[in-house]
């Protein structure tokens, strides 16, 4: 670079030398000329940058001043080429001679102060590289040093015995005491060792424990098969000793073998099985118990769970097993299964036999659903005489709806365990009605007797187990028993009033006057929306008196051209719960308990005032005696109807009966209470 | 009391208490029952607030007919009248302040009463019901002082003139008669059915209502309601209202009237029915209008049911009251 610059420099030089550059220049090449070069750099060096400026500074006044003198000069006249003039071109070239000089001089400084300030940042840049070097490194030993920190060693998990227990119980040549108190690394050493002293000791006494063992099993077993041994002898002396046990009318036997099946009951029904047995015995003669059943199913089902474990990890294998290998079965399918397995029974059931005086038997079937956790019954009735079918008594004895509402509201559609629910909807079961018929009602009293309790929206005070079921069975089979007979006389009653006759019992007769004209026309079932459609029922219905649990049924009383329609609704507790009528009548317009105050008191004299109407306990004469008043007060109707003696000709009804008064009270109604001996009617 | 005795609940009278804040109700069943219309017609009125706050047997046979006096509430049963006080009532005390009976002569049967009204002239309660007469009963000393005999059956309703110190009252004979109550004697007989224009054969004679203001009364029941001009005893206007009506009263400048059928009918006195307003009985007996108050002015409508129907603005029903 520098003999570049050297000859560039030269250049100039010579050009301001002045004439033709090219031949000097051509001239230049020669020998000398290293000799005849000044070096410019040197002077740079001697020089002052300051003197420098000065200089140039000088240089531009004295220029300014002979410039302003040629031009007074040339102003005065002078002419080109004058003296003065020359004179002073000459000194102007001059000073730009040295102008060009400083300018040249101020450019080489600038290069040189560029160049040192290069070298200078390269310098620097090598000694960060290495700065980041060192840092770099420091940083990875800090690293490999946490490390070595954070080490862990196995034995540190191992639960050692204290350092004082250790020197107390540790032998000299373990612990070592001289070497170990000073170093805590070879008392941690040391301390080890004898855990593992002790840990060899330990194991060697395992082993002798298991041999013991094995010993006492071995000896038990021998015993074991000596008490087997025994059996077949016992049985041969039982076996002689039954007909010991018949001749003395000791059933001994048959209980016994009835309580062995027993323990495989599941704990619902065997808690039942319990309570209706010791309440048979203790109040009840007429209640009989067995147990029905695949029993051998039933012990399979009460094998240990341990089995049953493996068997479903077994399962679950092969289903994963199934899954991969073939094409898996639709989903219907398998919530079909699903489904069945969630609503399996028990293979035992319990059977109670309820016998009333009469001959006629109630059959209660228990059974218990393993996987809801829920007993659900199945009734039977079976009578001693054959009863003669009436069409409208059909309903009555339906094991359906036998059992229904045996306490409020208990239709047994619904199961009682809110638990199910959940597991419902896993399988997609909407409603446990759609199985009733199938599995047996799960009635709230049922889930009682079997000491099974779920808590329901009312809650009381809470018993489970047996003190539940014992709590309950006295009433229970009462109501039972009751329900039975009640539906037993409903079933007798309806027969007759198919056929148009109200039967009247001789302990009732007084409740009704010897002549009553009026007649049971038609006596029918009919539906729950058949009756919800009936306008004149809108009264009832809408009070919620109706339940779709309920019996229906139409009842059609006729006199002359009079025709009355009422329809009752029988709840299911009956007598417990009177029917309810609701009226409509047909004479001379249609009218309505709803809209006619006379009917209207008519269906409270055989809704309201029922309680004269009950005859003898428990009262399954009330609905014959109802319909029998309903008689009596339609004759009342119509014979006190129609006061306005402007009509002329004989009366449709004459009056008969005898009336104080024919109305009475701001809303005139008619007498329609019958007084019995006088035998009149009166107003209430 | 259970749902099938409410179901054929029928309320037949009402009374509102002096002060204007209890209405005392009469049933079928001989109770009546105490209702707080502050606490119904408060702004946290709830279901509960609407139940009685208190229910009482009061006599054997239905409630017919209940009046306030100044302090006591009369009620009239089977044959006999009771006092309660309504201090007393309204503190729960249940006891009657007195009974009384009118002198029956039959024996058989107890007449019922379906109608008292107080004359306030000589202070004196007349009663009306199933022996025909009509009973005076001095209130000072509960002396029955006399009786008028006149009609042919059971009495209806009664109504007191007191400017013309006369008692009308109305029977199942379908008369309507007017008494003089200084002479006891009958001054007038208006046999209502024989008058053409009010006569309906189809339903019968009888006069179930009757009220009077000035010169003007209002009777109905059988034949037609129709009112009257009582100084020229000449019916004016006849309501052409379906049923058979069972109270009336003039209430502003309009006439309300209850009776057969789910509805409180307004008539205009130029016998125009101008609106007729659907209610929850079926067939109405009783319609009372609290006057003793006026921030629980209402009206109140009972019948074949165990709900009192409330009316704070007569163009609908706003609630019920239940038994």
């Amino acid at each position: 670079m520098s003999s570049e610059a050297l000859k560039k420099r030269k250049g100039k030089v010579l050009r301001a030398d002045g004439g033709t550059p090219e031949v000097k220049r051509g001239r230049g090449d020669g020998d000398q000329q290293d000799a005849r070069v000044y070096t410019e750099e040197l002077e740079l060096e001697g020089r002052d940058p300051e003197q420098d400026y000065n200089q140039y500074k000088q240089t531009c006044d004295s220029l300014a001043t002979l410039m302003g003198e040629i031009q007074e000069l040339k102003a005065g006249g002078a002419k080109e080429g004058s003296t003065d003039v020359e004179h002073r071109r000459l000194q102007s070239c001059i000073h730009f001679m040295n102008l060009k000089k400083l300018n040249r001089l101020a450019h080489m400084r600038l290069k040189k102060g560029r160049d040192q300030t290069h070298e200078a940042k390269q310098k620097v840049d090598v000694l960060h590289l290495q700065l980041q070097n060192l840092l770099y490194e420091v940083m990875h030993l800090q690293k490999e040093i946490s490390k070595c920190l954070e080490f862990k060693s196995k034995h540190e998990e191992i639960d050692l015995v204290s350092e004082t227990e250790f020197y107390e119980e540790a032998p000299e040549e373990i612990s070592r005491p001289l070497l170990t108190k000073e170093d805590p690394h070879q008392l941690t050493l040391a301390r080890l060792d004898w855990e593992l002293e002790q840990r060899k000791r330990l194991a060697e006494k395992y082993s002798e424990s298991q041999t013991t063992k094995e010993k006492i099993q071995k000896s038990i077993e021998v015993k074991k098969e000596h008490l087997s041994s025994l059996q077949p002898g016992l049985n041969a002396i039982m076996q002689a000793s039954l007909p010991v046990q018949q001749y003395l009318s000791m059933p001994f036997e048959q209980t016994q073998k009835q309580t062995e099946v027993a323990r495989h009951l599941p704990p619902a029904l065997y808690v039942l099985f319990v309570q209706a047995k010791a309440y048979g015995q203790a109040c009840d003669k007429n209640l009989s118990v067995s147990i029905s059943g695949d029993v051998d199913e039933a012990k399979a089902l009460s094998k240990p769970p341990e089995d049953s474990q493996d068997d479903e990890s077994d399962s679950d294998a092969e289903e994963e097993q199934e899954k991969t290998k073939r094409r898996r079965p639709t989903t219907g399918c398998q919530l079909d299964d699903k489904r069945r397995e969630m609503l399996r029974r028990h293979p035992l059931s319990l059977c109670l036999d309820l016998k009333c005086k009469d001959g006629s038997v109630l059959h209660l079937y228990f059974y218990y659903l393993i996987n809801l956790n829920i007993m659900t019954v199945k009734t039977k009735v079976s009578t001693c005489t054959d009863l003669s079918t009436a069409i409208s008594a059909g309903e009555l004895l339906n094991s359906e709806t036998l059992l229904n509402c045996l306490y409020s509201n208990d239709q047994g559609q619904e199961t009682p365990n809110p638990a199910n629910r959940y597991q419902f909807d896993k399988v997609g079961i909407v409603t446990f009605a759609d199985y009733v018929s199938e599995l047996g009602h799960p009635y709230v009293w049922v889930q009682d007797l079997g000491g099974l309790h779920f808590p329901g929206d009312a809650p009381e005070g809470v018993r489970v187990g047996s003190a539940l079921s014992a709590s309950h069975m006295e009433a229970t089979m009462k109501l039972l028993r009751g329900r039975l007979q009640s539906r037993l006389a409903l079933h007798k009653q309806f027969t007759s009033l198919e056929h148009s006759i109200v039967p009247v019992s001789s302990e009732s007769q007084h409740l009704f006057p010897a002549k009553v004209i009026s007649r049971l026309a038609r006596w029918t079932t009919i539906g729950h929306q058949d009756y919800m459609d009936l306008t004149f029922t809108r009264h009832a219905t809408n009070v919620g008196l109706v339940k779709e649990a309920d019996l229906f049924f139409m009842a059609v009383v006729e006199r002359g051209t009079a025709r009355l329609q009422a329809a009752v609704v029988l709840n299911p507790r009956y007598p417990e719960v009177s029917p309810l009528f609701s009226l409509s009548l047909n004479w001379k317009g249609e009218h309505s308990g709803c809209t006619d105050d006379n009917l209207r008191a008519m269906e409270s004299e055989v809704n309201v005032f029922k309680s004269e109407l009950q005859g003898p306990h428990p009262g399954h004469q009330l609905l014959t005696n109802q319909l029998a008043r309903l008689c009596v007060c339609l004759d009342v109707y119509l014979e006190t109807d129609g006061e306005d003696n402007s009509v002329e000709g004989p009366r449709e009804f004459p009056r008969e009966k005898m009336c104080l008064r024919t109305v009475r009270g701001p809303n005139r109604l008619k007498p329609f209470k019958y007084n019995h001996p006088q035998g009149f009617f009166s107003h209430r | 009391m259970g749902p099938i005795e409410l179901l054929h609940m029928s309320v037949f009278s009402q009374s509102f208490s002096p002060c204007g804040k209890y209405l005392a109700a009469g049933n079928n069943y001989g109770e009546i029952a105490l209702f707080s219309l502050s606490a119904a017609l408060g702004p946290d009125a709830n279901e509960l607030s609407q139940k009685p706050i208190l229910t009482f047997a009061a006599h054997e046979g239905p409630v017919f007919a209940l009046l306030s006096t100044d302090s006591h509430l009369l009620s009239a049963g089977n044959g006999e009248i009771s006092a309660w006080s309504w201090a007393e009532l309204i503190k729960k005390n249940v006891k009657a302040a007195w009974t009384r009976r009118p002198n029956y002569k039959s024996s058989l049967e107890i007449p019922e009463i379906n109608a008292m009204a107080i004359n306030p002239a000589d202070n004196s309660l007349a009663v009306g019901g199933g022996d025909n007469n009509v009973h005076i009963m001095d209130l000072e000393n509960g002396v029955f002082k006399s009786v008028l005999r006149g009609h042919t059956d059971y009495i209806h309703c009664l109504s007191v003139r007191e400017r013309a110190a006369e008692l009308l009252s109305g029977g199942e004979d379908g008369a309507v008669r007017i008494w003089d109550t200084r002479t006891s004697q009958c001054v007038h007989c208006v046999e209502v059915y024989k008058y053409e224009t009010c006569a309906r054969p189809q339903y019968g004679k009888w006069i179930s209502c009757l009220t009077t203001d000035s010169d003007w009364m209002l009777c109905g029941g059988g034949p037609s309601l129709s009112l009257w001009h009582l100084r020229s005893m000449s019916p004016t206007s006849i309501f052409p209202l379906s049923g058979c009506q069972r109270q009336a009263t003039f209430y502003q400048d309009v006439i309300l009237t209850v009776g057969e059928g789910q509805c409180v009918s307004h008539c205009l006195m130029g016998g125009e029915v101008k609106a007729q307003i659907p209610c929850t009985p079926h067939s109405i007996n009783s319609l009372a209008i609290n006057t003793n108050s006026t921030e629980h002015r209402v009206v109140t409508v009972g019948g074949s049911s165990d709900h009192i129907d409330v009316f704070t603005n007569l163009s609908y029903r706003a609630f019920s009251l239940r038994f």
